[in-house]
């Protein structure tokens, strides 16, 4: 049996197959003895699977498979995972969210290079968890980052979460609470079956969420400029 | 009629919201909100009921006429059902 520390929740998990073996060795941990959270995978499983989705293959079958797992049980510890590229400057996290293909992982690999990447680490570069834990919001790295194995297991206060959007030029304005979150809503992991306690967990914590958090709208072109402006709106520094 | 199943209410910052559970996610990603005579009327649409009665209903909470709330409940239900969220 063995053990990840992952968002600070205690998960059991048999990795099968080299990608999520590799993904997850820097979560492992030898001192854990039960299980906040069980992902039950065997070879057998992964083979069903395979019948329904013989596109992908068993590497990538068995990563996302977990990834939603891990997503689907987060609920019952005040946390959820947003489809975002999550950045860490000086330890302050801000989430750069949009559809697929919008531009989030450019976006904050524009970040690393104008910070360097000592200052601007990728907590998460697809799905950062969020936890609510000791009366504020968390960002957490998890071995799951879409296609890019970009994650770090550090724990990072969230600051800020902004949408983005491709435009010629440059601006932001913050969102109001409806507007937001629609967007929330949209790229929040949500329960895989029909789980009305899951759903309640989630949109408990997206209220409490825009309670704390400003939410934005960076329209934006891949430049420094682009990072700048953000930079100086969220007020990142301490 | 009634709401069809596979939907929740709930108010999330001073929005009332409604999003789907489970299967009905397939056919619609995101969400809506009413505004509060919307959730009055959906939440009176939890349990079978009818135009008649959703009228009466909007007529004792809000304390309007009757020619205002039938039109009011005309138009909401008319909505639910071009989204295809009651049957």
């Amino acid at each position: 049996m063995s053990f990840y520390k992952i968002a600070d929740l205690n998960i059991q998990m048999e990795c099968l197959k080299k990608m999520l073996q590799e993904r997850s060795k820097k979560y492992f941990s030898s001192e854990i003895s039960c299980a906040d959270i069980k992902i039950d995978m065997d070879n057998e499983k992964l083979e069903n699977l395979s019948k329904r989705y013989p596109q992908l293959s068993l590497n990538e079958l068995e990563y996302i498979y977990t990834g939603c797992i891990f997503a689907d049980n987060i609920f019952d510890f005040n946390g959820f995972c947003l489809h975002s590229s999550a950045v860490a400057l000086d330890h302050v996290a801000v989430l750069f969210s949009a559809p697929c293909g919008t531009g989030k992982s450019t976006h904050t690999s524009l970040w690393q290079d104008y910070f360097g990447k000592d200052r601007a680490v990728i907590i998460n570069d697809d799905k950062p968890a969020l936890r609510f834990v000791e009366d504020a919001f968390y960002v957490y790295g998890t071995p799951w980052s879409g296609k890019n194995n970009l994650n770090s297991n550090i724990k990072v206060p969230l600051k800020a979460i902004v949408f983005l959007e491709q435009a010629e030029n440059n601006s932001v304005r913050r969102l109001d609470a409806k507007e937001a979150l629609k967007l929330l809503i949209n790229q929040s992991l949500r329960p895989l079956a029909n789980n009305e306690q899951k759903m309640e967990k989630l949109l408990g914590l997206l209220d409490l969420l825009l309670e704390r958090i400003p939410i934005y709208k960076l329209k934006c072109n891949i430049s420094t400029d682009a990072v700048k402006l953000i930079y100086n709106v969220v007020n990142l520094k301490t | 009629m009634k709401i069809k199943p596979g939907y929740m209410i709930r108010e999330i910052a001073k929005n009332h919201v409604v999003v789907p559970v489970g299967d009905a996610t397939v056919d619609f990603n995101g969400m809506i909100t009413l505004n509060d005579t919307g959730a009055f009327l959906w939440k009176q649409l939890l349990e079978d009921n009818t135009v008649e009665n959703l009228t009466s209903e909007l007529i004792n909470e809000y304390d309007i006429d009757e020619k205002t709330a039938k039109r009011d409940v005309f138009e909401f239900v008319e909505k639910l059902k071009d989204a295809d969220l009651i049957d």
